[in-house]
């Protein structure tokens, strides 16, 4: 986490900022989806425990602690969870200690006390995560329906596990609009709670003197997260606005996430808007629930093996243009261009997912683990690439469809699906770009004539002259368009892709003979690509799979078929 | 990862079954290098196995290529599968060194 401060040590017992008399217990584990951070409150009337967890060995060792602090002095223990996604709280599962409200009382809001009191697997994303989930006993449910019509009248309430408590849901403590209640356990420091929807309905922000538990809110609006049952864009950034106001208004000095390590108030105050900036932005997207991630899985499948393929490609031809240079006695040259693409980290990143992928095979792995994976080892990938120094050495038709597939599952994981701006124009001129860019090398014999006196650019022009190689250079290509006018509505960049992966595919195979013809049919433009087929070189299903996805993508449906030592694909595009 | 390695009409033939990725690239890298270094310099490489080809691995070929360049050096790959073939062509492998399809055309054609 950016902006990291080490105001809490873990697993330390340290006096509570603000308080006087409250101590905390923070355990801050690394950020995973299997569980939360905890932080437990010792106060002299109360045990107070933010977010259980998600594994039962956490539960466990926070059991631990308690029955050695009530030992120490007796109190009676509330649980508060910030949400209830089951990463915060399901360790708690037989766990003597949290069984039953005489041992521990949960405090939920209300949403998610109901979710949890019916066992929703939706709601607490059990059903996303594979997990099963029996129905929890909420005994203090927080914000209740009622709250702002029994507004800053104090109640009092008595547990089970021998406490009595005061709650003042209140507006005079509200800052910012942010909807505000205040616990008092005794004489002790009281607990204010925010109720923060938007991440899940039931999210609340917690305070106690200058510590601010804020859940997840911070990665609220990230790829795999934003988007899940019960996320709501509106809600989150009014939540978030809400939040800086609070913040904004003083006494908070460290902020509690529920993943990672806590951050200043400064930082957190940053990173927020941050946040906000990216919720803003997704308005729109597609619900991220079992189904999608199983989408996103299968996506994420056939995307890495082509970014594989590219990306290998890459690599080899920038090895390629070192090894030309080296020849030329261009060894320093030689030696940054093979530096361009940190190759080994590359296949690294890529083998690991391959990895991933067959124990997710094995059903060692859910979908949602895979697509989170692709989605880490995509935002590495993109680090990695530099792709502006790229294009200007090898060809861009790789380093920008290599881009461009980044930014697919990227974008489509997010929850913008499809991806794509599709627009009208017309198919002739845009095929005969595709093929005159996969035909002609991007520096001519002119170039390299008039680049010749001046030593940088004629260097450029060189590396760029052997980086980049015509697809079409050495084979016997034919391109026949019976009808000029044919406008359609296609995204052009994927159509590119999409035609360019096809050619390669053929010419890559060993076809030196490959014809291109459009016609007319119908409503329909047909785009027929077809080559010489050489022995195994037929596409595997997943390769079939990711070119009708970026075929739908561009507009149009693409059949394959292999007949008579022929291979054939066949866009369709309705006309306009 | 595994590798073989025979001698026919003075050629030392490096048979490889498997993927050629970070962890195996070394690998082969080493057994050619031993090779080399041990006098034999024709050497034809028999991808007829090899199913995948990683960035590491090309970066091996073209160390390979660049060791065997002396007059008289011969350095050949044959029985690329379909895959293979494809990313040493498009990365531009195939104008550095000959590719055969199979070992009896390698040694003929070289």
């Amino acid at each position: 986490m950016p902006g990291g401060s080490d105001t809490l040590h873990p697993l330390v017992w340290q006096p509570v900022p603000g308080t006087g008399s409250a101590r905390i217990y923070p355990l801050i584990r690394k950020i995973d989806t299997v569980s939360s951070n905890s932080y437990l409150i010792a106060t002299p009337d109360v045990l107070i425990l933010i977010d259980p967890g998600g594994l039962p060995e956490q539960a466990e060792q926070l059991s631990q602690v308690i029955g050695e602090c009530r030992r120490e002095r007796d109190r009676p223990v509330f649980v508060f969870l910030t949400h209830a996604h089951i990463d915060h709280f399901i360790g708690v599962v037989g766990v003597p200690a949290f069984a039953c409200p005489e041992t521990a009382v949960f405090a939920v809001q209300e949403q998610g006390a109901e979710a949890l009191e019916r066992g929703d697997a939706k709601l607490t994303q059990a059903e996303m995560l594979g997990k099963s989930l029996a129905p929890m006993k909420i005994a203090l449910p927080l914000f209740p329906r009622a709250w702002e019509v029994n507004c800053d009248i104090p109640v009092s309430m008595a547990f089970p596990n021998g406490a009595t408590i005061t709650i003042t849901y209140d507006r005079s403590g509200t800052v910012g609009g942010l909807p505000h209640g205040r616990l008092e356990f005794g004489s002790g420091p009281a607990l204010d709670i925010y109720h923060t929807p938007g991440h899940s309905p039931d999210s609340v922000c917690l305070r106690m003197g200058g510590l601010f538990f804020i859940g997840d809110i911070l990665f609220a609006a990230n790829p795999g997260i934003a988007g899940m049952y019960g996320w709501d864009q509106v809600a989150l950034v009014q939540s978030l606005d809400r939040m800086l106001t609070r913040i904004d208004g003083g006494g908070i000095t460290t902020v509690c996430p529920g993943h990672g390590r806590v951050v200043t108030a400064t930082d957190a105050a940053r990173m927020l808007s941050a946040v906000v900036t990216d919720a803003r932005a997704l308005s729109d997207i597609a619900e991220l629930n079992r189904e999608r991630a199983e989408q996103a899985a299968a996506f994420a499948e056939d995307c890495m093996e082509q970014v594989n393929e590219l990306f290998t490609i890459m690599a080899g031809r920038l090895y390629y243009v070192s090894y030309v240079m080296d020849e030329l006695g261009e060894s320093d040259m030689a030696d940054r261009m093979g530096a361009l693409i940190p190759g080994d980290t590359i296949d690294e990143l890529l083998e690991a997912f391959a990895a991933f992928a067959e124990e997710h095979h094995r059903g060692e792995h859910l979908s949602i683990h895979l697509a989170l994976k692709a989605a880490q080892v995509i935002g590495k990938l993109g680090r990695a690439f530099r792709k502006e120094e790229l294009v200007h050495i090898i060809d861009p038709t790789l380093v920008d469809r290599a881009g461009r597939l980044l930014s697919d599952y990227t974008t489509m994981f997010r929850g913008f699906n499809p991806p794509g701006e599709r627009s009208g124009c017309s198919l002739v001129p845009v095929i005969e770009a595709i093929v005159t860019g996969l035909s002609v090398s991007s520096c001519s014999d002119e170039d390299m004539l008039s680049s010749a006196d001046d030593d940088a650019a004629f260097l450029q022009v060189l590396l760029s002259r052997i980086g980049t190689r015509p697809l079409l250079e050495d084979v016997a290509f034919s391109f026949a368009a019976e009808d000029r006018f044919l406008p359609v509505f296609i995204d052009r960049d994927h159509f590119t892709d999409l035609v360019t992966f096809i050619l390669e595919d053929l010419v890559g195979t060993g076809s030196d003979t490959v014809m291109l013809q459009v016609l007319r049919v119908d409503r329909h433009a047909l785009v027929i690509i077809s080559g010489n087929s050489t022995p195994g070189a037929s596409e595997t299903p997943r390769k079939r799979s990711f070119l009708a996805g970026l075929c739908a993508r561009a507009g149009g449906t693409l059949t394959c078929t292999e007949d008579a030592g022929m291979r054939r694909f066949v866009i369709s595009v309705e006309l306009e | 990862m595994d590798i073989t390695t025979t001698g026919r009409d003075s050629a030392t033939i490096v048979s490889i079954a498997g993927r050629v990725d970070t962890a195996t690239a070394p690998v082969l890298e080493q057994a050619i290098n031993k090779e080399i270094e041990t006098g034999h310099r024709h050497v034809l490489l028999d991808f007829t196995r090899v199913s995948y080809i990683s960035s590491g691995g090309l970066r091996v070929l073209l160390a390979t290529a660049k060791k065997l360049k002396t007059p008289g050096d011969k350095f050949a790959i044959c029985g690329l599968s379909s895959e293979v073939h494809k990313i040493l062509k498009l990365a531009g492998f195939t104008s550095i060194f000959s590719i055969y399809p199979t070992e009896g055309e390698a040694l003929a054609g070289w």
